[in-house]
Formats: structure tokens, sequence, C-alpha cells
């Protein structure tokens, strides 16, 4: 069977950028964009809620780990119907739908990033957490000087992993008909008909190649 | 029966089998010791091809070892009993699974048969009431004694010892010593490496040195222990023989 | 929508309660088939990632590498549009056929593209995530393992049938079953290619009587009820672990 990639070349701009040029952003770019924003977000908002679940193991723990447990269990998809619905619900409306859709994804990964760090807080000695109190260090001051930059070092490599992971999900951000790599793919598909293994194929690529460097980048700090 | 020609065994550039020629007959009970590092457990390795051989060979029975490969291998090792230092016992399989595993399944005898036989081992090792037990549940003395009756099931001609009490606990090496003597009155060939020196002054026939890949010294305990000939092996003795020699390594 | 005000009748009556129903069932069917085909998947690519000759190792690595690396959506996708066009004419027509036993109870179609695609995509994506949890839990065996099978005379696959294999799925049981329940959330993609499954059908609710909300609830529930009982259901199937303690083990002074 012979392949025939010219959809692909007529359409490449298309499918990394977007209607870049009449200011709307789309495509390949878009799709780094909210997996860039969203991995900020979430590292932000995991990070708080690990050290709020570190230090307050009692009841705040237990309902955090109810709260990833719920998120864990329910489609990444409703997550974002969720946000996609309920954010203008309560704030009144417009907000442009890649948002409410990077909100989502930062949401859903911040409960693995809260896991993993709380893990990584646990697993340094105690005796790390003593010598900074017995230097006179408080106890936020030895979280933050102290435990903190150890245990998120150690996390770099999962923390590159979970990038990755964000990269693919951005393609669910079709349910809300948001133009990211893998819709503007499907709209060309739809709008050409006749070359679907050749479109997917090149898209399966970029992302192969994106999240196949960002994992070997992984590989080789975990392995320093 | 077991007979080393000029044996070589390197890692890499790691030259840790320097030439080593020995020869042991049928039943006889010989004790391999040496320092830590010294390649006394590579060489006993070797003579089931746990390690392959760099250069050399081993003759069992005047059965080339090197030259063995799959099914033949695999027969090969059925006839050479192998105890390990961390007892390897199967971890998800009771007492008596892990003796008849091996029965059933490479030798193909019946499960009833495997039973009967894992029953009177393991009465002989002093554990008929642990048949049912998991290696968890098992000291470390226990767990070494079901090994020797999992490794005895398969009627080896040979047996294998890399260092048997080195794991466990000063009060259960006596219990996995018993079996040991035991076996060794009975007229089986047995290589074992180990830094029990009474076992060695007790029941080998011969004793052998080996440091830095090479033998030193190679002789009748009566020798070994009153009138070494190596000013290293002379050293070790010392070492290992003063009182306030820390336990195993 | 004005507002947060609910109105469950718009959901749990009428015409969307039939959707719903019809959508669980085609959840559970995907789930189930996709299980299947996600089963043996995973021990094809599992015998190949093992065996000890390389050549046979590299097409395995290659399938693993790159179906980790792109999203699901896409595979499904793939499948879908292009995968099923690559198949022979008259397979696509007798496919294509209504197949009056092909019917599964509760009027769900097993033999439509949709169906076949969503299992196959699926199967093959969950198949190498599993095929990968059981080797970490292959890897974490402790190396004495093997050399006391070899020194027992087992040959390689006897080794990892009787002593590795068994040893590695209670290892790794957890993390598979937390991949079956990921095919059982990820079913939720076909909805992009048309598998009238929950997602589509709330959709669907959404824009017939516009009671998004409670759609959305109502689906989160079955979801989440969904994954509560299926993970028991695993875990309780699973093979034992509580006799094999970590380390069969105990180290000398």
């Amino acid at each position: 069977m012979g392949l025939d990639f010219t959809v692909v070349v007529r359409n490449l701009d298309y499918l990394l950028w977007g209607r870049l040029a009449e200011g709307e952003l789309g495509g390949l770019l878009l799709t780094v964009i909210m997996a860039v924003s969203a991995g900020a977000l979430s590292l932000l908002l995991g990070i708080t809620l690990a050290v709020i679940a570190w230090r307050y193991a009692a009841i705040p723990r237990k309902l955090l780990f109810l709260w990833a447990e719920l998120i864990r269990g329910v489609p990444l998809i409703f997550v974002i119907f969720w946000l996609y619905f309920l954010v203008p619900a309560l704030f009144g409306g417009g907000i442009p739908n890649a948002l409410s859709v990077i909100l989502a994804l930062a949401w859903f990964s911040s409960a693995a990033i809260m896991h993993s760090v709380l893990a990584g807080l646990q697993a340094l000695p105690c005796s790390q957490y003593e010598a900074g109190i017995a230097s006179g260090f408080t106890e936020f001051q030895v979280l933050r000087w102290i435990l903190l930059p150890q245990a998120l070092k150690n996390l770099i490599p999962s923390f590159v992993g979970l990038f990755a992971s964000l990269i693919k999900d951005t393609s669910l951000a079709f349910i809300v008909n948001v133009p990211e790599l893998t819709m503007v793919a499907s709209q060309v598909n739809s709008r050409t008909q006749l070359f679907p293994t050749e479109i997917f194929l090149s898209i399966a690529a970029l992302y192969f190649i994106l999240c196949s460097v960002l994992s070997l980048i992984a590989r080789s700090i975990s392995n320093r | 029966m077991i007979e080393f020609r000029d044996v070589h065994k390197f890692y890499d550039k790691l030259h840790v089998i320097r030439g080593i020629d020995l020869s042991i007959t049928k039943g006889e009970v010989v004790v391999i010791c040496g320092p830590s590092g010294s390649g006394k457990s590579t060489l006993i390795r070797l003579v089931n091809q746990l390690e392959i051989l760099s250069r050399g060979d081993i003759l069992v029975d005047g059965q080339s070892v090197a030259s063995l490969r799959s099914r033949s291998l695999r027969q090969l090792r059925t006839q050479i009993g192998f105890v390990f230092q961390q007892f390897n016992l199967y971890p998800h399989l009771t007492a008596e699974q892990n003796i008849t595993l091996a029965l059933r399944k490479v030798l193909s005898i019946t499960p009833k048969d495997a039973t009967l036989r894992a029953v009177e081992l393991l009465e002989r090792v002093g554990l008929a009431d642990k048949r049912q037990a998991y290696p968890a549940q098992l000291s470390g003395g226990q767990q070494q004694r079901v090994a020797i009756a999992r490794t005895l099931a398969m009627r080896p001609k040979i047996l294998l010892f890399d260092e048997p009490t080195s794991a466990l606990d000063p009060e259960m090496i006596g219990e996995v010593l018993t079996v040991m003597r035991d076996l060794a009155t009975s007229g089986i060939t047995m290589l074992v490496v180990t830094h029990e020196m009474g076992f060695a002054r007790e029941l080998a026939d011969l004793v052998v040195f080996i440091d830095q890949g090479v033998i030193l010294e190679n002789a009748k305990p009566s020798d070994f222990f009153l009138s070494p000939q190596h000013p290293r092996t002379r050293q070790f003795l010392r070492q290992l023989l003063s009182p306030l020699h820390t336990a195993n390594d | 929508m004005g507002g947060l005000t609910f109105d469950w009748i718009g959901v749990l009556g009428g015409a969307p309660l039939e959707w719903l129903e019809l959508g669980v069932l085609t959840t559970l069917y995907v789930t189930f088939a996709g299980f299947l085909v996600a089963t043996l998947i995973a021990i094809v690519l599992l015998g190949l990632r093992i065996s000890e000759k390389q050549i046979i190792q590299w097409p395995a690595i290659t399938v693993v590498a790159v179906f980790r690396n792109t999203p699901l959506l896409v595979q499904i996708l793939f499948w879908y549009f292009a995968g099923f066009g690559l198949l022979p004419a008259d397979w696509r027509a007798w496919i294509n056929d209504d197949h009056s036993w092909a019917m599964l109870p509760g009027g769900v179609g097993l033999l439509t593209p949709e169906f076949l695609a969503a299992t196959w995509g699926l199967g093959v994506f969950s198949g190498v995530f599993i095929a990968e949890e059981i080797r970490a839990g292959l890897m974490a065996v402790a190396p004495g393992q093997r050399e006391a099978a070899l020194a027992q005379g087992f040959g390689h696959w006897r080794c990892l049938g009787y002593i590795l294999l068994p040893q590695a799925l209670a290892n790794a049981w957890q993390p598979v079953v937390g991949q079956y329940l990921n095919l059982m959330k990820l079913s939720s993609l076909a909805a992009a290619i048309g598998l009238a499954e929950i997602t589509y059908q709330v959709r669907q609710i959404e824009s017939y009587n516009s009671h998004a909300l409670e759609a959305f609830a109502v689906g989160t529930l079955l979801y989440l009820a969904i994954g509560m009982v299926m993970g028991q259901i695993l875990l309780r199937c699973g093979p034992r672990s509580g006799t094999m303690i970590r380390g069969g083990i105990r180290r000398g002074p």
C-alpha cells in the first residue's frame, strides 16, 4: 500500500500551530503550551497539598487521600467536563475552553504529585528533620530549606514522566472542542477523508518524539 | 569424581580464578576456605555452571562441564545439589512444595512419591512438623535445613555448599552443622565453602585454601591446621581462630 | 443553565434513562472485551520480552515504546479511521453486515467498527502497560530464586512458569489491577469514535435537554461504582501474597 504524505505536508502549518496568523493558537504549539501550564500549576498545587498532608497527618491528610482517590476513580474526561461546566457556572462564565482544560489537567495530576511528594518527604531519614529543628529552624523553615529540596531533587525524573503524560492527556481536550494537535488532525482527516493512515501516523510520530525524548531525559537524570 | 583442569574465570577484565587444578575422588569431603573475595564461591558455582567457565575445564564423572548446553546441562545440574548462603527457598511455596516441585516437574516423579520423599527428608532434617509452613514463617536455620532437604530430594551424586551458615544467627549455626555432619559421614561427595573451621577439622578429608584465585594450600586437616605451609594461610588461620575475630567476614 | 439548580427526572427518566442503561451495558461489554484482548497481548509481549534471545526482544521493546509514548485517543482514532480501512474489503463488508448472532444482551452490537476499534485499541494499550508492570514484578524477584531453580535443573521456561512468574504476579498484582481499572475508565475515550458508552450517552443527554450537571454527576457515580466493584473482584481473584512476605531471607549478624 502506498502512503501519500502530501496531505500532511500541505496542512503542516495548521497541524503545528493552528491559525496562529488569525490570532487563534492551535495544533502542536497549543498542545505544548497546555501541557506546560498544566504541569506548572499541578506542581504548585501538588507540592502545597503534599506539605499540608505531611504537616497535618490526621484529618486533613485523610481528606486529601480521599479526594485523590475520587479523582483517580473517575475518567479524566469527566474531570474536564466538570471544570468546563462548573467554573463558568461558579464564576460567571467567560473563560476560554483551553483554560478550563488546563485547570482540569492540573487538578487531575496534582493528586499524583501530592502522593509522590509526600512519599518523597516520608522517605527522608527523620534525622534530617531533627537536625534542622536542633539548629533552631522553625518547622516551616526545615521543610522549605532542608526537606523539600532533597525530596524534590529525587522526584525530578518522575515529574518529567508526568509531564510526558500531560502531553498525551491534552488530546482529551477534543471533548470540549479545543483545537490542539489531535483535534486539528481529526479536522484535517474529516475534511480530506482519504488519508487517515498518513494523518494519524504523522501526529502519532509527533507525540512519540516529544514523549520519548522526555522519557530519555527522565532516565538519564535518574541514572545520574 | 570432580576434576578442575587449569580453571580460569574473568569478569570483564577482573581475573577472579587464576588457573586452578584440583582433583576430588568419590565420597570425599572437601572444605574450601579463604578470605572474602578470594574466589571460593565462584569456584563451586563453576561446577554446576551457575557461572560460565572462561578457560580450562571441569570434569564431573569424566564428563566435561564446559561443553554442556541446555538439556544435558540441566541433567547434570539435577545430579549436583547446591545449597546457597541465602537459602533461596521459593517464598510462594510451602516447605513441602519447595521439595516436591523439582521432583515432579524436572524428574517427572509422581506427586505421591514426591510427597513421600519430602516427608521422609523433612523428618531427616528434623522438620517433620513444618511441612505446610511457608519460608517466611521459618527461622533462618529452619529455612536452610529445608533447603538442604530440597537439595537431597533430587538424590544428587555431589553436594555443593556455598557458605551455608554465613547468613545465620550464631545460635542457629549448630542445627545446620548437625545436618551437614550427618551427610558428611554418609559417603556422599561434598564440596563445602565455609568459615566453620571446626567442621573442617572434624569432617574434611581435604582442606583447600584459596587466595586471589589461586590454591595456596591443599592438605589433610591435620596438616592444614598444625603445620600450614604458606605464610598467608598462617595469617588467615590466626585471624579466624583468634578470639577477637568478628563472626563472618 | 442559569445557576446551580438540579432536576434529576430529566436524567433518570424517559429516554435519557434508557440511554444511560445502554451506556452502562456498552461500557461493561467493551471493558470486558478489552480486558480479554489486553490479557492476551500482555502474555504475548511478556513472552517476547523475557525471551533469552535479543532478536525476539526487540520487536516487543519497540511495540511497548510506540504505544506508551502516544496518546490512547490518537491510537483509537488510528484504529477506527485507518486500521479498519486497512482490513481486506470483504472483511469490512462482512463486519458492516447485520449479525443478529453478534448482538449482545441489551442490544449492543459486537461486530461494529466502533466496538471492534475501541476493544482493540483499549486492549493493545492496556496490554502494553500490564506487560511492563509484570516485567517490573519479575525484576523485583530476588536473583537467587533463578539460580536456585537453575541449580535444580529447571530450564528457562519452566523456571519462569513455576518459580519466577508466580512471584512476579503476586508482586505486581496491585498495579496490574490498577491498569485494568484504567482500561475501564479509558473506555470513555471511545465516545470520540461514537461508541455509545456512558460518556457518549451523558453528552447526548446534555445536548438533548441541557441537563449537563445532572448527567455528569450520574456518569461520575456510575464510573466510580463500576470501578469499585471491578477492583474488589480483581483483588479477590488475584494471587494471594499474604503468605509470601518479602524476602524469605533473614540476614546474619
